[in-house]
Parts: C-alpha cells; structure tokens; sequence
C-alpha cells in the first residue's frame, strides 16, 4: 500500500469538487467540466481497486448509498426548491452565475452552490437532468471526508465510525439535502485544525494535511451559509487557543495561509451584493425581529428544547462526556467545546430574529441544524478514545 | 480477539442501520431505481399532476416564458413547483400567456387557448 494513499486519495478528491465549481465560474466549455467529472470518478474507481479488500465495508456501504439514492425522487422541499433546482440553473445556463438576475428568489440565490455545481456537471456528463440521478453527486461529495477518516482510525474502530456517520447524519447521506454535508465538513474542518494547529503531534505538521484542511475549510464554506459562521468560529477559538498557548507567533504565517480558504465564499458574497441578491436571514429588519423575542425566556426554553431534548443529540453529548472522563484531554475538550457553546450562542441569535414565524422556523429546521453538533460530539468522543495519533 | 468481536459487533449494527435507512427513512422504489437515469423518470413520484400538466401544456405550445395565475401564486406548493419544474421555461409577469387553475374565472379580455385536466392556459 503507498504510504499516505488515503490521504492523497480524499485530497485529489476533494480538490476536483472545487475545480468543478471553480470551472462552473469560468464559463469554460462544458468538455472541461465534464472530463473533471470524469476524472473524479477515475479516483473512485481507483478507491475501490487498489486493494479491495481494505476499509471494504465503507466501500459497500457506500455502493448502498448510492442504491438507496437512485431509488428515491427528489422531494423534500428544500432538495428541491434550492440545491436541486440550483443544480438545473447551472445545468442549463453552464455557469454558477446564473443566479444573478435573482430569478425564483424563493430558492435563495445568496447560497453557496459548489454542491449544485457538482449535480449540474453529473447532469451535463449524462446529457439531460431528470428528478432522481443528480442528487448522487450530494453523496459523492461526502467521499473525501469518509476516506479520509479511514486513516484516522483503525478497521473495527472505523466501523464505529460508519456507525456514527449514520447515526447522525442518516438519510441525509442519499436525500440531496446539504446539511448533512455541512455537518462532515464542519467536523472534519475542526479536527484537521486542531491537528494542524492546535496539536504538538509533528506527524501532521505534513504539507499534505496542510492542503487537505485547506480543501475541507473552502468545501465547508461553500456548502451552505452556515459553512461561513461555522469556519470563522473555527479561526476564531484557534486563536484564541494560540493566544493562551503562547503559540500565536509561532503558528501565525500557517494560520494566515489557511485563512485563505474564505476566499472563494467572499468573492461569491461580494457578486450576490453586487447583484442585489441578500440573505434574508442578515438584513436591516434583523434587530426588529430580534427585539421583541429577546426577552421572552419562553422562547429560550422553546429552542433548547428543539435543539437539545431529543436523542439524536444527547446520545452523542453523552457518548462525548463518557469519552473524557475516560481519557483526559482538556486541549482537545476545550477547543471542541468552546466551537460547540460559541455555534450554540450564533444559533439561538438566528433563531430568535429569524424574519420567519419562531414556532414554524424551529419546527422545519432544528432537527437538520443539530446535525452537525450531533456529528461533533460523536466524532470527538470516539477520536478522543481510538484516534489514531501516528501514522501506522 | 476483543478486536474481532467489535468489528462483527458494528458491522451488524452498521448493517441494521442501512437496513433502517433504507426502508423506513427513504420511499426507495425499484421501478425509480431502473428508471434512473433516463429522461423525464420519476417525475409522477416527484410532483403533483397539476405540475406535469403546466409542463405538458408548455412545451405543447412552444412557450418560453409564462404567467401565473393568483390561483397558482397563494399556493407556495404549486408556485415554487411549477417555477422549478419548468426551467428553463420561465415565469415572466410580462408575458401574456397564464396558467390559470380549472377552477379559476379568467378575466374577460382573456381568451383560453388550452384547456386540461387541471389548469387552463390563456391568452391576455
């Protein structure tokens, strides 16, 4: 087996998602897009060959995700009304910059779209859009963050890994749904921070982890808006470590170099404010909506309990404490923890001045939010016991 | 040995779960599944008659831009589906063919141009 195969691997991988909506930005003819896309699929196939037998449950998992993914319409609403309906505009316009005349602004055209682009150029390699096939590329995209992970764990603890990602994630692997993208991401994003950053271990001082977390930080972003907050905490809470650690001169130059992975999405939210396109969340009515819902402890109580009461999320916070109390590793705790508690403070903020009603907000979207909490704790908890600290 | 036991362990579990997901988290179909990727498949599954029928008439009439009724546009479902559905036809307040409900009055300086199961086109 070449060393670090896995790794490069996931980077390649990950690398052509953003090349795809890098080309999609360009207005290139649509060959290029579609020999990326190829070639992407050149590296899964090159992933299941070289030695089959190796993390082969993920790849029959997977296999199985897909099954279950061409089996199913697309017909949730946000599938539908935004990332698949986003995906067609590019099919049929070539470009991720079709949304600048704000056409169906139900669809919010501020999102990010690398995840649409990639379904359009799935569509343009086929040759037409129909209601089922392009929301596999959605599952494609989780590919370099599963095999990735495959080389921070052993076989049997990978497993327990899989286990997790379905837990937590579920039918979001297969629905054309990004929150379940969004949460592999952010968990992904927090670890190779800390293991790039944070963390003493000189074994992922290496360039290609480097490039790695680089890809997964612009991939977080560009998923959806949240990606944005969620890596600026991310940077954030880093510092701030740094700060306490003593570090911060030391590691600056490589945090600053990292720092420009929010490129990609500034550019993108420039173009929508150039454009006139806004995010209905972040608006001129935000402390309108905001001010009368503050004071209420009612609503509070309202969205801990949509957020937090269900066992989607307590199993994974329970799973997580158990882990720490058996092995101790406070650098690691309180980096995750303050991302956890400084997301947890941005959540209740977006709850409560949301333009939308407050019941019927929590109601549709709760549930899909905590996923990425959810994904967190669990991951974290199970790093923390079997991480693998060295590259076997 | 302990080792062994954890990886049958989760590879049942980790079965069960995609067992769970498959049947009672998905409305998989093996009659979608062969289907899928050919043109136009699983749109009966997709979306509701109404919205197939404003595709029909479309393309039936070559139009490339349309309108929409006040039937169409206080309903979020047919007014998000039938935008979407339809690209790259467009909605155009301009235009002057609208789609209007069967139910629908249609205002008197319109004339019905085409008239289905669900919905009318008509002419302003």
């Amino acid at each position: 087996m070449n060393h670090y195969f896995n790794e490069k691997i996931s980077l390649i991988m990950s690398l052509l998602i953003i090349n795809n909506y890098l080309l999609l930005s360009l207005n290139l003819p649509q060959i290029i897009t579609k020999i990326n896309f190829l070639v992407f699929l050149l590296f899964v196939l090159i992933f299941y060959s070289k030695n089959f037998s190796e993390n082969i449950f993920l790849k029959i998992s997977f296999l199985f995700i897909i099954f279950i993914s061409l089996g199913v319409v697309t017909d949730g609403w946000d599938a539908r009304s935004i990332w698949l309906f986003h995906a067609k505009r590019i099919f049929y316009e070539n470009t991720i910059f079709s949304i600048a005349d704000n056409y169906a602004s139900f669809s919010h055209n501020a999102y990010p779209t690398l995840a649409p682009a990639f379904a359009a150029s799935l569509g343009k390699l086929v040759g037409h859009w129909n209601e089922i096939f392009p929301k596999i590329a959605f599952s494609f995209i989780f590919l370099p963050v599963l095999i990735f992970s495959t080389s921070l764990f052993k076989n049997s603890h990978y497993l327990i890994f899989l286990s997790i990602i379905f837990f937590t994630i579920g039918n979001y692997l297969f629905n054309g749904w990004a929150d379940g993208l969004l949460a592999a991401y952010f968990c992904l994003s927090v670890l190779m921070m800390y293991l790039i950053i944070i963390s003493d271990d000189s074994h992922y001082k290496n360039n290609i982890y480097n490039f790695i977390g680089f890809c997964f930080f612009i991939t977080l972003t560009l998923i959806k808006n949240e990606g944005l907050a969620l890596l600026s905490i991310i940077f954030l809470v880093t510092f701030l470590m740094l700060i306490y650690k003593s570090q911060l001169s030391k590691k600056i130059y490589s945090l600053i170099i990292l720092s420009l992975s929010f490129l990609p999405i500034f550019l993108w939210k420039y173009y929508c404010f150039l454009n006139g396109i806004g995010n209905e969340f972040i608006n001129q009515d935000i402390f309108t909506n905001l001010f009368p819902r503050i004071f209420s402890l009612s609503n509070y109580a309202d969205i801990t309990y949509f957020l937090y009461i269900n066992e989607k999320f307590l199993i994974p916070l329970i799973f997580f404490l158990i882990s720490f109390k058996i092995k101790w590793n406070r650098e690691l705790f309180i980096f995750v923890s303050s991302i956890f508690l400084l997301y947890s403070i941005i959540l209740y903020f977006i709850f409560l001045s949301t333009p939308h009603d407050f019941a019927w907000q929590l109601n549709t979207s709760a549930a899909r939010i905590i996923k990425s909490f959810n994904f967190l704790l669990a991951f974290f908890g199970l790093y923390n016991l079997f991480g693998l600290k060295l590259k076997n | 040995m302990a080792d062994t036991k954890i990886k049958i362990l989760f590879i049942i579990i980790c079965i069960l779960q995609l067992f769970y997901l498959w049947q009672y988290r998905s409305s998989f179909n093996f009659e979608i599944l062969t289907s899928s990727f050919k043109e136009n498949a699983g749109i009966t599954k997709a979306v509701s008659p109404e919205i197939i029928e404003t595709n029909e008439i479309l393309i039936k009439n070559n139009l490339k831009e349309f309108n929409l009724s006040k039937g169409f546009r206080n309903s979020h479902y047919l007014y998000q589906r039938t935008l979407e559905f339809n690209y790259p036809i467009r909605m155009n307040d301009l235009s002057e063919y609208s789609l209007f409900l069967k139910e629908e009055q249609i205002p008197s300086a319109c004339n019905i141009l085409e008239s289905g199961k669900y919905l009318k086109l008509v002419k302003c």
